[in-house]
């Protein structure tokens, strides 16, 4: 099973392991991961699900969608060459673990 | 990808983080079905107490009751945070698609609201373009703020002795915004606030007054037939509107006429109402108003708060599809659920011991204002620019002063929906 590892601002790292083709958002909310809201669901319609992917990961990653790209200029926490959307990456073959930073808020 | 130094839109965006993480309340996993409680019921609600302020009643229900079955209104009632905010994380258990739906047969069709995906995502993904904050600032801001400019002058005409800030500047403000922005092309004003008004009546007919019923069906007629012919016009000459967008999307015409009444019935009185709950905020509240008007940044939390603190849309609602359990409560497949999140965003447990209060400057939390999950309002961007960039924070510039007029009283109505049907107003 696909793992993501979930790392707080304050250091504390939970490790999830998911079905194929869950995402990031998902996983955290219907584990209560604190931090993570995805207040739209999942349809790049807010900010809310803003994470910090380690640089390790990067290539692994799908291309920043325009939406995407759009939605994270409203992050409420800096907006860095590391973030994405949690909603627009899902855990898979070409993804069979992942490790992200929290940002310090969501709202 | 590199760092990246352009702003939200909207104001949102980085800016000075409260000292605490965020702390949802979390609820892990699956439901416990061991051990569920016995269903509380409630008998001693009462609808004249909820018309003129429901904030008590949902106060006894959250702590005595947050999740009960309501024999008046044939539903389970949910009004504590984390019983909301559950709800709205699983479609398949609690489904928007609900029997016998007053919204269905106010606009007869079946709008994106009341689907859940993948039908509603069909619906839905193809008017996000619209409605996210790039366009709204780069094609709507400027009409929001043409438009704020044209009532504005016409509540200057009426004069600060006679000023209703609903009647003259609010509702024909929310009605002009939604025509342009929904592309209604030549409608005027009032036919908008028309149609709105009977889709909202009959939305909220639950008495089945056949005379709702008839009004809904005439406007029903007339909107169907204009949507019919802006089908095709847009086609031919696309815009940033909403109807252009589901115009072009390839999506069935009848699904086009669905969206776009729900369109109409839904982001009308809901705008309208924030631009008379601030000035009413901030009028109860001037220590607050002296600090947003010496920090305009401060605008956005002024929104943010209230609506959170005054929730235009106070309840909607889900059905269960399976039994399940809800807070512990059990709850069998086929119940009415309200999601009350008028009194979710009250809830002390997700904003504190001061959740009753009017605080711009609380500790930032999510709220369900604008619900939460899939169907997020559509047009909370667009509210948050109209209404709280544009429409209040000009109606402050053009007039020092603005006040609530405490000689003329102004009326709240409504419980489903709540807002100021008259709010008199005075200036310097």
């Amino acid at each position: 099973m696909p793992s993501i590892t979930f790392t707080q601002p304050d250091g504390t790292a939970q490790r999830l392991e998911v079905e194929q083709g869950t995402t990031l958002m998902r996983a955290a909310v219907s584990n209560g991961i604190d931090g993570i809201v995805g207040e739209c669901g999942g349809q790049a319609m807010c900010a809310t699900c803003h994470v910090y992917i380690r640089p390790e990961y990067a290539d692994a990653l799908p291309e920043l969608g325009a939406d995407e790209d759009e939605m994270l200029d409203c992050t409420a926490a800096e907006r860095t060459e590391r973030s994405r959307l949690g909603c627009q990456i899902s855990t898979g073959a070409s993804l069979p673990e992942i490790i992200v930073d929290i940002p310090a808020g969501q709202v | 990808m590199s760092a990246n130094t352009a702003r939200c839109p909207m104001g949102h965006g980085t800016t000075e983080l409260p000292e605490q993480a965020e702390s949802r309340p979390t609820h892990v996993g699956g439901v416990q079905h061991s051990g569920a409680k016995e269903v509380p019921v409630v008998n001693w609600l009462q609808p004249a107490q909820l018309l003129a302020d429901p904030y008590g009643s949902y106060a006894r229900l959250r702590t005595e009751a947050p999740v009960a079955w309501v024999p008046m209104l044939n539903k389970f009632l949910v009004t504590s945070y984390a019983g909301c905010h559950e709800i709205e994380q699983d479609q398949s258990i609690f489904s928007a698609n609900v029997s016998g739906s007053t919204m269905n047969r106010a606009i007869r069709a079946h709008p994106m609201l009341r689907k859940d995906d993948p039908e509603h995502a069909t619906d839905r993904l193809a008017v996000n373009p619209v409605l996210r904050p790039k366009n709204i600032k780069e094609a709507w801001a400027e009409v929001f703020a043409r438009n704020a400019d044209i009532y504005l002058d016409e509540l200057e005409d009426v004069g600060p002795d006679n000023a209703d800030l609903n009647r003259d500047y609010a509702a024909p403000l929310a009605a002009k915004n939604l025509g342009d922005l929904v592309g209604l092309k030549d409608v005027d004003v009032q036919t908008v606030r028309t149609w709105s008004h009977d889709f909202i009546a009959g939305i909220g007919n639950v008495l089945d007054d056949p005379e709702i019923w008839r009004r809904c069906e005439a406007s029903t007629e007339q909107a169907d037939a204009l949507i019919n012919e802006l089908i095709p016009h847009y086609q031919l000459h696309p815009n940033a509107s909403m109807l252009s967008a589901w115009a072009n999307s390839g999506l069935p015409d009848a699904n086009i006429a669905a969206n776009v009444k729900l369109s109409i019935s839904g982001g009308m009185n809901e705008p309208q109402h924030m631009v008379t709950n601030i000035v009413w905020a901030l009028s109860n509240h001037p220590d607050q108003r002296e600090q947003v008007l010496a920090d305009p940044t401060r605008w956005t939390a002024v929104f943010d708060e209230a609506v959170r603190w005054l929730s235009p849309i106070g309840m909607y609602p889900r059905e269960t599809t399976v039994d399940t359990v809800l807070e512990g409560v059990r709850i069998p497949a086929g119940s009415g659920i309200a999601v009350v999140v008028a009194a979710a965003n009250h809830d002390p447990a997700q904003f504190g011991e001061n959740a009753a209060d009017f605080d711009i400057s609380r500790p930032k939390k999510s709220h369900l204002a604008f619900g939460a999950g899939v169907h997020l309002c559509a047009g909370h961007w667009a509210a948050k620019s109209a209404i709280g960039q544009i429409a209040v924070p000009k109606a402050y510039e053009r007039f020092p002063g603005l006040r609530i007029e405490e000689s003329r009283p102004g009326q709240w109505a409504g419980w489903v929906f709540r807002g100021l049907t008259s709010l008199p107003v005075t200036w310097n």
